[in-house]
């Protein structure tokens, strides 16, 4: 549900990046804090445990400047991967606008992206929500390891892209793909408030 | 003072709840953490953060009362140092809002419970109807500037 407000002409939406467990979707946030200006961006909050694996969440909220005449602010979040928080990934998907799906690309962790991927279905189905209606981008990170533990961006389309969403290769650690990714999201998120027949 | 909000509606009941428990900072939020009003923030990013940390501390307290109790936990408060907090949700015709507030010694926490009851009771006789709007809120070609805003924010303009 993005938020619209006409009289001081701003919008807020609320993306989140889903995915398994140490996919990437925390060194996302982190990236895109590292290369925005200050004052584009409020703090990160980060609700991890000690070993920095995302209990709660990370949220970032960003700046993104004036889209046709609305101040627009967009709130980055990201939910744990692990299985056994199934509870608060329900919590944090809750209002979103769009999502943004970090697959790990090593060979070995497939079954754990497809698991987390049908769970997202899962959730979204749980809150009422027609997941084919959510906006998605698929993000296939970790592609700079070396070629023998990884598929390939067309091998993990294959198994995990059959809505046919845009999808991006990246290697979020070094930045390649997190801005392509963060521009798809937000086009496909801006598109609803461009079209007519919004809810 | 100083509110702002994103629906005019929400203003009124706010204002005399801050004016009445004498609060020091209030933030009226949908559960999914998106802001609905605001009073005594300097900058808006601040007040987006403080609503994700909200409508978290909300979620998983509701979701452990359930657990323990069968039914949410819908009040909590935490006494700090110099300042006290207080959240709570409100219930009207356009869904549930969250409430967070924090006050110091010019308030207490009766009196902020009691006049948050009346708050609560003010917002919902206050929410209009969810009217659906139909029109486009953006033009067609809003990429233009979503790309040269994203450009520029990540250094590439």
């Amino acid at each position: 549900m993005s938020l619209v407000n006409y009289a001081t002409r701003e919008i807020t939406c609320k993306i989140v990046y889903y995915g398994p467990g140490r996919s990437g979707k925390t060194t996302n946030l982190h990236y895109i804090y590292g290369q925005v200006p200050d004052d584009r961006k409020g703090r990160m909050v980060s609700l991890a445990t000690q070993t920095d694996r995302t209990l709660f969440f990370d949220f970032l909220p960003l700046d993104l400047g004036t889209i046709s005449g609305f101040t627009t602010k967009f709130q980055l979040y990201t939910v744990p991967g692990q299985v056994y928080y199934q509870t608060t990934r329900k919590l944090v998907l809750q209002g979103a606008d769009g999502v943004v799906f970090v697959a790990d690309s090593q060979a070995r962790q497939l079954q754990e992206n497809i698991e987390s991927y049908q769970d997202l279905h899962a959730n979204l189905a749980e809150q009422g929500i027609d997941a084919r209606a959510v906006p998605l981008v698929m993000q296939y990170n970790k592609q700079d390891l070396p070629r023998d533990l990884i598929l390939q961006p067309a091998e993990l389309s294959d198994a995990l892209n059959f809505r046919g969403v845009p999808e991006f290769g990246a290697d979020a650690l070094h930045g390649p793909g997190v801005f392509e990714t963060l521009r798809s999201i937000s086009e496909l998120v801006l598109k609803r408030l461009s079209s007519p027949a919004r809810t | 003072m100083s509110i702002t909000t994103v629906e005019p509606w929400v203003e009124p009941p706010l204002k005399q709840f801050v004016e009445d428990a004498r609060t020091v900072l209030a933030l009226l939020l949908h559960p999914s953490g998106q802001v609905i009003a605001q009073f005594g923030f300097a900058r808006a990013v601040d007040v987006m953060s403080a609503c994700a940390l909200a409508a978290a501390i909300h979620a998983s307290s509701g979701e452990l009362g359930r657990q323990l109790e069968g039914r949410p936990f819908r009040g909590l408060h935490h006494a700090g140092r110099d300042r006290q907090l207080f959240l709570a949700e409100a219930q009207t015709q356009r869904g549930s809002f969250i409430v967070l507030t924090v006050f110091d010694q010019e308030s207490s926490l009766g009196l902020v419970r009691m006049y948050f009851d009346e708050f609560a009771r003010r917002l919902a006789a206050a929410a209009p109807p969810l009217v659906r709007r139909t029109e486009p809120v953006l033009e067609q070609h809003f990429e233009r500037d979503l790309n040269k805003n994203l450009a520029t924010l990540f250094g590439r303009a």
